[in-house]
């Protein structure tokens, strides 16, 4: 059961309410029902009013959640109340001129307490106070339950312990005990920040044996195909061929596709703006997992990768993905592909030699404009800060005039992928300058699958454990020093209190925390 | 009727621009009080509120009614702390120099109605 207490003082009209939105933020965390989460706010808002309207001795509101239900008790050294069914008729009311003046007063408190409730008793003696209790039934807002799949590989052998993962992580999904990185799978996004801080590769993505054994066509990431210096386009192409292919086929005629897509669907103006682009699948994860109430906001169509495999879905096709969400999102649509991705830094791998063995290309100089800067009500946003940054504009609604979003987790969009080499700022520039940007000529799809709240950040499926947890988090997270260190394996110490509620650490892990003795004697 | 449109056909004066995704809010119920309790009871959902009242409480009571607008009337305007809380509520608010019963007809005229209608 989780116990919540606050302090309410008489006359203070400017710092009321905050027990009631506190008290929301609590039901939210455990997954409470929307329509439920806000009878209870009103009948404890209602309730927190009258004791700042009426008891000069303030009082005190005290919140229980357990299963399935919220029980509020406030409690006030107030005047009392001299006839309690006249107080509970609508219009009945004794407050000040002053409170009157600022709209209540209005003699529907209590009414107003009594409708959305689901039990409610008033005991009041004159001279004491009063006594106003309420309950409120929860129901568990409903969210998809299943476990995110993950295609983010750990080599446990290859971890130095550095920790850089755990800082670099967007949902802190990254534990490092026991000489390994651990993922939670419930918070990973599948994106490639933990690939690209981890020096030793211990966290990549690998192939299954075989995976490049050639067929009837090769979807590429402009990045690949821009990744072997000076070589053309052209060149590259023929190279990965050579490899098994009979075609090669660049995935950005998908990319341009969805973007067309996205701006015209923005412009129609019956979608929410902004508008979110579902082009790199990362990004996707990340709002199903943090930014639920963004999911409106994403354009019901398919990201470039699994167009492609829509569109090539009578050939043979292996699909050199650049990141773990593409594969993911590969493997999503289509269960029976696993042995149709390959890694995009295998197959650079594979083509290497046979470039190296061709004369070396005197380079075309073509200037190229920066990658998603053709349309001018198109706003990109590359990196995971930055990402961050925005949704949360979003969602606070801070973003006027924008239109269309394109968001990238990786730095500078895919090509900034760490499983290629080439710099993210040079390969775009190189992909304009091997003349690969030509206008492509794919189609974009509706999405086959819907987007769905996951549940990442909520304690337990079942609402009664979830509260329990929530008691207890509260308790460990006072109990550690706050000081996000790492040496826990934790990226901060709240996660390690998270960790500890879900049983996937101990307290013993922080080297600053206090002994309990210690503690309670201070 | 989007809030855009309401406020542009009824002279309302923006005071919240931060808040200019909810200009596209389709706003079709509205509410006018200035008792708190009152709106709390019965103002809809996604609603606008007209009301006298201009400070701290009436965002607290919006955002717990989950209202999408309030129109002060009587060209009343709030405090800038007001202002503030709004915009982080993601509450958009308007002034208006016309009072209560004025700005409720013409609202009604646009295809706003109440809670019955």
């Amino acid at each position: 059961m989780e116990h919540l207490v606050y302090d309410i003082r008489c006359g203070d009209f400017t710092g009321a309410g905050a027990a009631s939105r506190d008290l929301k933020q609590h039901l939210k965390r455990i997954g409470a029902e929307s329509d439920a989460v806000r009878r209870a706010m009103i009948a404890a808002y209602e309730a927190e009013m009258n004791v700042v309207i009426h008891a000069e001795g303030g009082g005190r509101l005290e919140a229980a959640v357990s299963d399935g239900q919220l029980d509020v008790d406030v409690v006030d050294q107030g005047p009392g109340i001299a006839d309690v069914p006249s107080a509970m008729r609508e219009g009945w009311s004794t407050a000040s001129a002053e409170a009157r003046a600022l709209g209540f007063g209005a003699g529907m408190g209590l009414p107003n307490i009594l409708r959305n409730s689901d039990r409610m008793d008033v005991t009041s003696a004159l001279g004491t106070g009063t006594r106003v209790s309420f309950s409120v039934a929860l129901r568990p807002e409903a969210t998809d339950q299943g476990a995110r799949p993950s295609s983010l590989g750990v080599i446990a052998e290859l971890c130095k312990e550095c920790r850089h993962c755990l800082v670099a992580c967007p949902t802190a999904a990254i534990r490092v005990r026991q000489a390994r990185p651990d993922v939670l799978d419930h918070l990973c996004i599948d994106c490639t920040a933990c690939i690209g801080a981890c020096g030793p590769r211990a966290l990549t993505m690998t192939d299954a044996p075989g995976a490049l054994g050639g067929g009837d066509v090769l979807v590429v990431p402009p990045a690949l195909l821009a990744g072997f210096g000076e070589h053309p386009v052209a060149a590259v192409v023929e190279e990965l061929r050579g490899l098994g292919y009979e075609e090669v086929l660049s995935v950005h005629r998908y990319e341009d596709a969805l973007r067309r897509a996205v701006i015209d669907l923005a412009a129609t103006g019956d979608a929410p703006a902004p508008l979110i682009s579902p082009a790199c699948p990362a990004v996707v994860n990340l709002i199903e997992v943090k930014f639920p109430s963004l999911l409106d906001h994403l354009a019901p169509l398919a990201s470039p990768w699994e167009a492609a495999q829509l569109a090539l879905d009578d050939r043979s096709a292996t699909f050199a993905v650049s990141c773990p969400s593409q594969r993911t999102a590969l493997l999503a649509q289509r269960p029976t592909a696993q042995r149709d991705t390959v890694t995009a830094g295998a197959v650079r791998e594979a083509a290497l030699p046979r470039l190296a063995a061709r004369a070396p290309h005197v380079a075309a100089t073509a200037a190229s404009a920066p990658r998603g800067c053709g349309a001018d009500d198109l706003l990109v946003v590359t990196g995971v800060q930055h990402v961050l940054a925005v949704l949360e504009a979003v969602e606070d609604d801070r973003l006027p005039g924008v239109s269309a979003i394109e968001p990238y987790i990786c730095d500078g969009g895919c090509f900034g992928t760490p499983l290629l080499t080439e710099d993210a700022s040079v390969a775009a520039w190189r992909w304009g300058a091997v003349g690969g940007d030509a206008p492509g000529d794919g189609a974009s799809s509706a999405r086959t699958r819907p987007y769905r709240a996951r549940p990442g950040i909520r304690l337990d499926a079942d609402m009664a454990v979830a509260i329990q947890k929530l008691t207890r988090l509260d308790a460990e997270t006072r109990a550690l020093p706050g000081r996000d260190c790492g040496v826990c394996g934790a990226p901060t110490c709240a996660a390690l209190a998270e960790d500890i509620v879900m049983e996937r650490a101990t307290r013993a892990l922080c080297p600053y925390v206090r002994p309990v003795e210690e503690e309670s004697a201070t | 009727m989007r809030l855009e449109d309401i406020a542009r056909e009824l002279g309302f004066t923006e005071l919240t621009p931060e808040v200019s995704g909810a200009r596209d809010t389709d706003i079709d119920r509205g509410y006018a009080s200035d008792l708190l309790s009152d709106v709390l009871a019965h103002a809809p959902e996604g609603g606008l509120l007209v009301t006298l009242q201009v400070h701290l409480n009436v965002i607290a009571v919006a955002s717990h009614a989950e209202l999408a607008a309030v129109v002060f009337a009587g060209s009343r305007t709030p405090e800038d702390d007001v202002l503030a809380k709004a915009a982080a509520e993601g509450l958009a608010l308007y002034s208006s120099p016309a009072d209560t019963f004025d700005i409720v007809g013409r609202l009604y005229a646009l295809g706003v109605k109440g809670n019955h209608a």
